[in-house]
């Protein structure tokens, strides 16, 4: 018995360990396209120097992902579904100091 | 097992908004921006090239920055120019300048009316300029306003000024090649009104000393809007962003006011103007 | 004056970024709207195992791409976004519509062959032009492969 939860369930397995997949619901993604502000890529730039993480682009990376999954999400909701398996990310290089991220699965139902 | 391709919603993945709208903001925050880093570092940059002692600028500069062209005439260049020079040293003992600043004058072949200061205490009247003096009075305005900017050190200002300002620009850009030299030279001949408005000041002060009124001085500008008002094109670097000439002409004129024209004559130029063309 | 007239070329390529462009774009979405409609019957899954039980015919790899460029507008508008920071719609839509594109295509090439199915969907996105130094125009290239299925009858 599972309790109904408003959280939807993500993993990159071809199912939820545990449930079975009941309905497929077919491909679902999410992408944004974000710029950290013009400080922290002079930072960025002088880090450059010595080298190391650019904590300013792991923060905006990281931010980016976590959109890029909540609008994929989104369209999950939207077809009916309570999990999304198969996920995938894809980063790429828009313009300096920009990134668009990617996430994209598969939405399902499960039980 | 069901599979199937319910719709899904796809406008989740561009941000809400208009694009316009978007722009528009954007650009008026950057114009502002510009507006305010370019004023702070133009300020900042003047402040801190005041620092550098005069003796430091003159040997720095020289006599390069000062290029002259010279035509053989009656009366010859050395003359005229020499008698700006003694005309200049005897205002700039008025004027109280510090220890060390020393004023050359020079005479160049230009017909455009105009004077300027450049860096080293280095000032340049043209020939346009002194073909159309009225008096020693009027010519005394000139050479006093113009010492008055190097001894605000203006000229140093100017330059420390917009290398600051250009080279902030550009880093915060990134695109240095098209704003920063652009941008500096828009301002790099342009003093600021309150610059212009103490050398008018300091000029003014030096010529009543030198000569007991202000007689004759508000002719210099009346002399050079009017050139301007012909040529209406060529703006001689002096009037450039220069506070209005009414104005200026006003308050040389309320100085003026006490003048006795009768009881103290304007002095005619020591060395002849140089009649038509060489 | 010479300022002038670059600022006054700068505008003009904005004005033409923003009407053309804004139109290019807008017809686009109006056709991926249309065919995404149309092509509803061929179904797309990230999946690598297709349903059990089943008989297939044929399965084959399929795959959908589609290179977009920018506008000047969006160029322009985004690198002052990038001084600010935050999200560039500008780009977003661009880089959405190219993948429903190579989605489409994708379909569009299953259907043609007779499939009614795509599995073990995959997207890549590579930046062309140049994407990171800020000169040049941006583009990007969008892939969707995937391998389709026939289910034989009966």
């Amino acid at each position: 018995m599972s309790l109904r939860t408003d959280r939807m369930e993500l993993t990159n397995l071809e199912t939820v360990p545990g449930k079975q997949v009941v309905r497929h619901l077919g491909l679902v993604q999410g992408s944004t396209v974000r710029s950290k502000h013009a400080g922290r890529d002079l930072m960025a730039g002088l880090k450059n120097f010595v080298g190391g993480e650019l904590k300013g682009y792991t923060e905006l990376l990281n931010e980016s992902r976590n959109e890029a999954l909540e609008r994929m999400i989104q369209q999950a909701k939207a077809t009916g579904a309570n999990a999304v398996v198969n996920v995938r990310f894809s980063t790429s290089n828009i313009a300096a100091g920009a990134a668009e991220v990617m996430a994209y699965g598969t939405a399902v139902v499960v039980q | 097992m069901q599979y199937e391709n319910p719709d899904v919603p796809h406008d989740v993945n561009v941000s809400k908004g208009n694009s316009l709208t978007e722009f528009a903001r954007l650009a008026l925050g950057m114009a502002v921006l510009i507006a305010l880093v370019g004023a702070a570092t133009w300020f900042g940059g003047g402040r801190l090239a005041r620092l550098v002692p005069f003796k430091t600028e003159r040997s720095w500069f020289g006599e390069r920055v000062v290029g002259v062209a010279v035509r053989s005439c009656n009366p010859s260049h050395e003359e005229i120019e020499r008698y700006l020079q003694r005309l200049g040293s005897t205002l700039a003992g008025r004027m109280d300048l510090p220890p060390g600043m020393t004023i050359t004058v020079h005479y160049t072949e230009d017909d455009v009316p105009n004077a300027f200061a450049t860096l080293g205490g280095h000032i340049v009247v043209t020939s346009g300029l002194y073909r159309r003096m009225p008096s020693e009075n009027a010519l005394a305005m000139v050479i006093g306003h113009e010492i008055g900017h190097v001894k605000a050190r203006d000229p140093i200002s100017a330059v420390g000024g917009s290398a600051a300002m250009s080279m902030v620009l550009a880093l915060l850009t990134g695109q240095g090649d098209i704003l920063g030299p652009q941008v500096a030279r828009a301002v790099q001949l342009g003093y600021s009104r309150k610059a212009e408005r103490k050398a008018d000041d300091l000029g003014l002060a030096a010529l009543l000393d030198q000569y007991g009124h202000a007689g004759g001085a508000s002719d210099v500008f009346r002399i050079l809007a009017d050139f301007r008002g012909d040529d209406g094109g060529a703006t001689p670097a002096l009037l450039s962003t220069h506070p209005s000439d009414a104005d200026r002409i006003a308050r040389l004129e309320k100085a003026a006011a006490s003048w006795n024209r009768e009881a103290a004559p304007l002095r005619p130029l020591e060395v002849a103007q140089p009649i038509g063309r060489c | 004056m010479e300022l002038l007239i670059q600022l006054a070329f700068i505008a003009i390529l904005l004005v033409i970024g923003l009407v053309v462009g804004g139109m290019v774009e807008r017809r686009h979405f109006s056709s991926l709207a249309m065919r995404e409609a149309d092509l509803k019957l061929v179904m797309v899954f990230n999946e690598k195992t297709p349903p059990a039980n089943v008989e297939y015919r044929d399965a084959f790899l399929v795959a959908g791409s589609v290179v977009l460029g920018e506008d000047y507008f969006k160029r322009f508008a985004a690198s002052l976004r990038s001084f600010f920071g935050g999200n560039m719609r500008m780009y977003e839509s661009l880089m959405d519509r190219g993948r429903r594109e190579a989605i489409l295509r994708m379909k569009e090439e299953a259907h043609r062959r007779g499939a009614r199915a795509v599995f073990n969907v995959r997207l890549e996105t590579s930046s062309l032009g140049d994407g990171g130094s800020g000169r040049g125009m941006f583009s990007a290239e969008f892939i969707a492969y995937g391998t389709a299925l026939i289910q034989s009858k009966g």
